[in-house]
């Protein structure tokens, strides 16, 4: 940007030829604070148009009349004036200004400077992405602004975090838009960015967002990733090395205490105790030390080279990172390359082009099920038996399955043992991790996009620019024969399957711009269009019957009976999406300022009668301290008041023809002795009035800058989201085979952000100090003729977990409201409506429920909202010291006011593990516990029933990045010819403090059923420049 | 200069191109590999996909309101007092674990499933109705005898769920999105009334008997013979014993002569998959065992999956494939069936099976030793390809002549028919396994359908509308007045005008 405004500048000059009587040359060099020289600098002559910049060397010629007042303004500096009073040579000290005013902040389609942006924008800058070792840059955003909550996918590498703006937005997609360089990024594949290339993240959470039109209401993530800037080529490294394991372990009882409450369950149910002495287990198998194992490495290396002209500049870097997952991590890894190059080049004055290019291919090992109950190493490791041993006890190694099935062997051909007692989908994780080690997946995604600029005259940029990212993806599997469990084998056939899939999606953007000024007055004007489709098609092959038993040797070359080779293909609906947009950026005296905004979007998955929609925006600000009697010298430097209202729109949650009845296959039924006919049948009803959801968004806020170092921004929200796209399943009497979509739904969401910052000095101490809190309270409004919405399973039981409803939160948890348990018989004798017993049939131990509807019985209509799972506060803080050499950071973030629901324990297999806290259920000795007494068959459902007992508090503080760096002194540089080189230790994750008992507070959609929890990481790193 | 004119015009035009893209019609996208309901339906080969649709939920065994295993026997089985739940645990398969110890409630129970196989059938029936009436192009005949189908079906749907719930919507038209919430319940004699009249309107033009590549579609005989079975239900013994009469023809024993219906002779080849479409076979749903299912496959099985669920689970012996333990055969079926010559054609004795060859299995819940036979999953019968589980071929008879003797019988004998012929019938029926007659009352033709049918999802519905199931079905906790159907679905009590059934 800075060569750019030099750009015009010397443009400015180029076009002056006047020459004055009585000039003198005047000469001289500026430096900045430290001495160091200062190219680039703008010296002008005052109320003229003379001017000149300043070399590499920091020096400047100029010719000016005796008497003139020279202006030297520099980007980030004190613009100074000096009167040259007849001087040949004067040399300037710059110093530098409220640097945070002067940044250039992208705000959709072009720049502004941060002073005169009239949105509420947050931005994340490299230099806050270098100290962290993300690997994805989305991580990235996690804490670091106000407004934007980030929660951890999952802890398996390369998981996508869910990142909401503002709140939920949507009953639906709440995802916000991510454009990278311009480019509208639709089908994920986040991680294929380098975070190590990224300049800067701006974050557009209000009404400026309305540039984006029909996909903006979630908010939009701006990427902008590094370019080349001219000066001699340099070439930088940076990489670490580290370990990663997990936390902490969920307390589960050992094989004594397993056999007892299996005892006490099954005696409570009348049956005859299973367990003749629980003693002689012991202690038993830990299975969570069995999945979460050794210590998983991780390491990352960077790779750059960058340098250019005025004229020509380029970027090149390379990147690899192989992170091995903390649970199995076998079969849980992941690995990156990247490859990216930029260059831009300028052949002439008016006319600019440029490129980039970003190759990126990941491996990974990532497909056993997480956070689900229904199986996966996780699941299993909470709810297989504590009893049955990792290998299988040579007593047992005659009978069956060990002599009769392809049970699976260890290494020195040692059967896994297979549970007695839990079955199901429940398995030894080693076991399981055999039957995984042929899976893995892959991608080779490209990227690339050109640009043609010219000016053609002074203020008026054209500019088109063709994106294209080709994405090719796939996996690979195999099949082994196994036995892990009664349910869960494959003893007949090795199959191998081969799958790959791509995707081609372009847009093209043409955007015209015009800047002019006019006095005080400046102008832009932005007009564009805009045009984007994609398309995708998949393949895949199921060889079954392979003649190997090694996942090493598969090969599709094999010979194979035609039927047992099964292929299948599909391709994706086409998706388009056309737009015209444009907007209108006013400053008086960079003191009034106003931005409007309109943007026109036609989306082939709007319904036939609403094709397009439109969305304007108004933004206004005030610069309150360039005000004439705004008091010069008082502590406040900058403030600035703005305001913003727009329309936004949703699209995102909308599926191609949703908005029609499409009528589709797998309808089919069977006639004669040949096998399949074909039957296809509408899928759903239509809709021709299906359209984007709508959101108005109200924000109004300051920013201000006090004793020159503290930084304040301050914003007050309000976001209006209107016909929300209800995809919901009409009545089961309908019999439609889909879903049926309408804009029926309001929704509000409320808050305030604060964003501070402080930079301050002690002596060669030098630090700064950031945070943001948000608050954000959420409430559907209106949700139609339709009371409520329920979402979310619990097991098998059939009441939904969430409810949303007005009045409420969005997907609140709803269920039975335990008032503790019932401590004797007189209890539920007393517990009674107009002298009935409301629960007869309860026992001592049990649950009593809250009759909350008050007829008198417990049914399905006492449920009640239990809490919501959206965090009513979101914060993270941000600590950089510099000592000398050495420098520091610690950030941290965290969440209040959230609940989690803990549903580890799989209530269909009785014999499931036990939590520690089962130890204190309820029993006669033990009459005064709230841990409902164990029972198989729970009449009372104390545990079948989705309840507040198994809620917690959700909040949690983390200290995720804690790094000590050293700068090697540029005595010792010097010698080596290297211009920087700084060593680092760093931890991620490092402390968490929180009440809730699971492995991780931090979970995607709060329902704990096994997730894979984050990584504690240890790291050591080095960066260089040469 | 100039050229820079140049080039900045050949921008704007650039971006004029932009716009020219933003026109409609390249927004006027269509999918790919469907088709728009509104260009469907427009050739004979696209209404018989539609009327294929309608065959579809008949043969689907998973899905429904809960989407899990959705098979019509399994719950019924585990109700009556043929079987027990069985499975993995008391929660596995929840649903039917509820209905057999009779505590359903709206949350849990069966009911989805069976509402929503059936209700998807009405569905389905109903949409292709409306497309088939006003297409010219479809041939006269081909056209009547799609809609003879289609009307069969819808009825098939409404008895199954008249008899479950007794209290339903009817809906006989394509339902609109804003006609949904507002359905109300109407009186079941409503629902028979509807039953009835699309049975008399499809019996004329189904055809007698269909060619081998056609079995499983509709026929003359499976019309007249549902007819009859409703009319059973409505205890309208004369119109119901008219018609099985036609089916059951005018000797007993003998062929049919219309429609060429006879007793198989080998009780145990009735349920072969060898032996699919036999003579005794009125309607029959048929399953597939050649489409190499995977679990990824799931609600598109066109096999038998209770097959693989009332498997003995862990059984590792030659004859069966191990199962996941479903439907262990009660104890008191057992006792009173020792010594019937078909006893061994239904129940499995695993148990002394595996004793006697040195095999193993596991004692699945409720286990009893007792499996189903005229269903279980045998290794001879398991598919080739896919994955074993979800590929069994085996057929459901839902109506064959055994079962329309027994209902004539039962008719006559109610209605005040002739008893003669009422013993004809029960005598061919045990005839045919070598048991000798016995006397013609309605008890021994509860006690000859019980036998001859166990198992195959009749006896529940028997026990409750012949009155028996409050005494038979007691140790079980069934409750007079409530058990006698099942529950509206949760789901469906969700912003609906439907009012919950008595007692739930």
């Amino acid at each position: 940007m800075r060569k750019k405004l030099t750009f015009l500048l010397f443009l400015l000059v180029a076009g002056i030829t006047t020459a004055m009587a009585q000039n003198i040359t005047v000469k001289g060099k500026v430096v900045d604070q430290n001495s160091q020289p200062l190219p680039g600098v703008s010296v002008t002559v005052k109320g003229t148009q003379t001017g000149t910049l300043t070399d590499v060397g920091g020096n400047y010629t100029l010719n000016a009349p005796s008497n003139a007042t020279l202006v030297l303004s520099y980007i980030g500096y004190d613009t100074q004036e000096l009167a040259v009073s007849g001087r040949s040579s004067i040399n300037v000290t710059m110093t530098e200004g409220v640097k945070s005013l002067n940044e250039v902040v992208v705000v959709g389609y072009g720049t502004q400077k941060k002073s005169v942006v009239t949105g509420s924008i947050s931005r994340v800058k490299a230099s806050d992405l270098e100290n962290q070792q993300v690997t994805r840059f989305d991580q990235a955003l996690q804490g670091r602004t106000s407004g934007v909550t980030v929660v951890a996918g999952s802890g398996a590498p390369n998981a996508a975090p869910i990142i909401r703006v503002r709140g939920i937005t949507s009953i639906n997609n709440t995802d916000p838009l991510y454009v990278i360089d311009g480019v509208v990024s639709l089908n994920g594949g986040l991680e294929n960015l380098n975070p190590n290339d990224i300049e800067s993240i701006e974050v557009l959470k209000d009404a400026s967002a309305a540039i984006y039109g029909s996909r903006s209401s979630n908010g939009v993530v701006l990427v902008t990733t590094k370019k080349g800037k001219s000066g001699a080529p340099t070439l930088s490294y940076n990489g670490y090395y580290g370990t990663q394991k997990a936390t902490k372990q969920f307390d589960v009882v050992n094989a004594t205490q397993y056999a007892t409450l299996r005892n006490q369950a099954v005696t409570n149910d009348g049956g005859t105790a299973p367990f003749a002495n629980p003693g002689q287990y012991g202690t038993g198998t830990n299975w969570q030390d069995v999945i979460f194992g050794e210590s998983a490495a991780i390491q990352n290396h960077n790779l750059m080279v960058q340098g250019g002209t005025d004229a020509s500049k380029y970027y090149v870097s390379f990147g690899y990172l192989n992170q091995q997952g903390i649970v199995l991590s076998d079969i849980s890894n992941f690995k990156k390359y990247n490859f990216t190059a930029n260059t831009s080049f300028q052949p002439k004055k008016w006319l600019s082009v440029g490129q980039n290019f970003a190759y990126t291919y990941t491996r990974n090992q990532s497909n056993f099920s997480t956070n689900n109950e229904f199986g996966g190493p996780l699941s299993s490791s909470l709810n297989l038996d504590p009893i049955t041993p990792i290998l299988a006890a040579q007593e047992d190694l005659n009978g069956t399955p060990y002599t009769d099935k392809p049970v699976v062997k260890d290494a020195q051909g040692r059967p896994y043992a297979i549970s007695k007692y839990v079955g199901q989908e429940m398995s030894n994780p080693l076991a399981y991790l055999e039957t995984q080690r042929g899976n893995y997946g892959w991608s080779h995604n490209l990227l690339g996009n050109a640009f043609v600029e010219i000016q053609p005259i002074k203020g008026l940029r054209l500019k088109t620019q063709i994106n294209g990212k080709q994405a090719f993806w796939g996996s690979q599997s195999y099949t082994p024969l196994y036995y892990l469990t009664t349910q869960n084998n494959n003893t007949t056939n090795r199959s191998a399957s081969r799958g790959s899939n791509r995707n081609l999606t372009w847009n093209w953007d043409n955007t015209i711009s015009y800047n002019r000024q006019i006095s005080k007055h400046d102008f832009t004007v932005l007009l564009g269009t805009s045009a984007q489709e994609q398309s995708e098609v998949g393949l895949s092959g199921t060889y079954n019957n392979l003649p190997v038993d090694d996942y090493r040797k598969v090969s599709f070359n094999y010979a194979l009976p035609n039927e047992n080779r099964i292929a299948s293909s599909y391709e994706a609906q086409p998706y388009r999406v056309t737009s015209i947009f444009g907007r209108v950026n006013y400053s008086f005296d960079e003191k009034y300022l106003f931005t409007g905004i309109i943007r026109r979007d036609g989306s082939s998955k709007f319904g036939s009668n609403n094709v397009y929609g439109t969305f304007p925006s108004a933004q206004v600000g005030w610069v309150a301290t360039r005000e004439d009697f705004f008091p010069k010298n008082s502590f406040v430097d900058f403030l600035k008041v703005r305001a913003s209202y727009g329309e936004v729109g949703n699209e995102l949650s909308l599926s191609t023809f949703q908005y029609t009845s499409v009528v589709a296959g797998g309808s089919n039924a069977v006639f004669g002795p040949g096998g399949l006919v074909i039957g296809n049948s509408p899928q759903g009803p239509q809709n021709p009035n299906l359209k984007w959801e709508s959101t108005k968004t109200t924000d109004i806020g300051f920013d201000a800058v006090i004793f020159k170092d503290f930084n304040v921004t301050v914003d007050v929200y309000r976001k209006l989201t209107s016909g929300m796209l209800q995809s919901f399943n009409l009545p089961g009497y309908a019999g439609y085979n889909g879903q049926f979509f309408d804009n029926i739904g309001d929704l509000e969401n409320k808050g305030i952000e604060l964003e501070v910052g402080y930079n301050g000095k002690s002596g060669d101490f030098k630090y700064n100090v950031s945070g943001n809190i948000s608050y954000n309270k959420n409430e559907v409004t209106f949700l139609g003729s339709r009371p409520y919405i329920d979402g979310g399973s619990f097991q098998n039981s059939s009441y939904p977990l969430f409810r949303t409803q007005s009045g409420q939160p969005v997907a609140s948890f709803y269920g039975f409201q335990e008032l503790g348990t019932f401590k004797s018989q007189a209890e539920i004798d007393a517990y009674t409506l107009n002298g009935t017993r409301i629960q007869p049939n309860a026992k001592p131990g049990d649950f009593k429920w809250a009759d909350n509807n008050g007829n008198g019985v417990i049914d399905e209509g006492d449920r009640t909202f239990l809490g919501s799972q959206l965090p009513k506060w979101t914060y993270g803080i941000n600590l950089r010291g510099n000592y000398k050499n050495f420098d520091m950071m610690v950030f941290g973030q965290g969440v209040w006011g959230n609940k989690l629901f803990q549903g580890y324990r799989r209530l269909d297999i009785a014999t499931a593990n036990y939590s520690t806290a089962a130890l204190d259920a309820w029993t006669p000795q033990n009459a005064g516990s709230n841990y409902p007494r164990l029972s198989d068959l729970d009449p009372n459902n104390n545990f079948k029933n989705p309840s507040n007992f198994y809620l917690q508090s959700g909040a949690y503080f983390r200290i995720k990045t804690l790094q000590l760096g050293y700068t090697l002194p540029t005595a010792v540089l010097s010698k080596i010819d290297v211009k920087k080189a700084r060593i680092f230790i760093s931890s991620n994750n490092l402390v968490t403090i929180t009440k809730y008992d699971g492995f991780d507070p931090e979970i995607a959609g709060s329902i704990d059923r096994g997730i894979y929890p984050q990584a504690r990481t240890f790291m050591v790193g080095l960066d260089f420049t040469l | 200069m100039k050229r820079k004119y140049i080039i900045c015009g050949s921008v704007v035009l650039m971006g004029l191109a932009g716009f020219v893209s933003c026109k409609k019609s390249y927004l006027e996208t269509t999918p790919a590999g469907q088709t728009l309901e509104a260009n469907y339906y427009s050739t004979p080969e696209e209404i018989f996909t539609g009327v294929v649709a309608a065959y579809d939920p008949l043969v689907t065994e998973t899905g429904g309101l809960n989407n899990t295993y959705s098979g019509p026997l399994g719950p019924l089985n585990a109700a009556s007092d043929d079987c027990v739940a069985g499975g993995g645990g008391p929660t596995d398969m929840s649903t039917w674990q509820a209905w057999n110890n009779y505590t359903v409630t709206p949350a849990v129970g069966p009911q989805g499933e069976y509402w929503g196989r059936n209700f998807k059938g009405v569905s389905r029936c109903n949409i292709i109705l409306s497309k088939m009436e006003p297409a010219t192009f479809l041939d006269a005949n081909t056209k009547k005898r799609y809609i003879a189908e289609v009307k069969f079906l819808r009825a098939y749907y409404y008895f199954w769920l008249v008899r479950l719930f007794k209290n339903i919507p009817l809906i006989v038209q394509p339902l609109e999105p804003q006609d949904v919430y507002t359905q109300l319940q109407v009186a079941p004699e409503a629902v028979y009334a509807q039953i009835e009249a699309d049975l008399n309107a499809a019996i004329p033009d189904l055809p007698v008997t269909v060619p081998t590549a056609e079995n499983g579609r509709v026929t003359k005989g499976a019309g007249i013979a549902l007819l009859g079975k409703v009319f059973l239900y409505e205890k309208k013994w004369t119109e119901a014993a008219a018609q099985l009469a036609q089916v059951n023809g005018t000797t007993p024993g003998g062929t049919t002569g219309t429609y060429g219906y006879k007793l198989q002779t080998n009780f145990g080849q009735i349920f072969s998959p060898d032996n699919k479409f036999n003579s005794e076979s009125i309607f029959e749903l048929n399953f597939t065992g050649s489409q190499s299912y995977s679990w990824s496959n799931w609600n598109q099985f066109k096999s038998n999956v209770y097959v693989q669920m009332v498997g003995p689970r862990g059984y590792n012996g030659p004859t069966y494939w191990g199962g996941w333990g479903f439907s262990p055969v009660m104890t008191g079926l057992v006792t009173a069936m020792k010594t019937d010559p078909r006893y061994g054609y239904t129940v499995a004795n695993i148990d002394s099976l595996t004793k006697a060859t040195g095999t193993s299995y596991e004692a699945s819940y409720q286990n009893t030793g007792y499996f189903i036979q005229k269903y279980a999953p045998l290794q001879k019968y398991k598919a080739p390809t896919g994955t074993a589980e979800l590929n069994f071929p085996n057929n459901y008879i839902e109506i064959r002549l055994a079962d329309t003797y027994l209902m004539e019988a039962e008719a006559l004998l109610q209605g005040g028919g002739s008893a003669a012929r009422a013993l004809e019938l029960l005598t061919a029926v045990r005839a045919r396994v070598g048991l000798t007659p016995v006397p013609a009352t309605l008890q021994n033709v509860y006690n000859e359908r019980r036998f001859e049918l166990a198992t195959e999802g009749h006896r529940w519905f028997d026990l409750v509308r012949t009155g028996q199931a409050a005494t038979v079905l007691a140790s079980k906790g069934y409750k007079t007045g409530t058990s006698d159907i099942l529950p509206i679905p949760l789901q469906d009590m969700q912003n609906t005008q439907l009012k919950q059934n008595p007692g739930y």
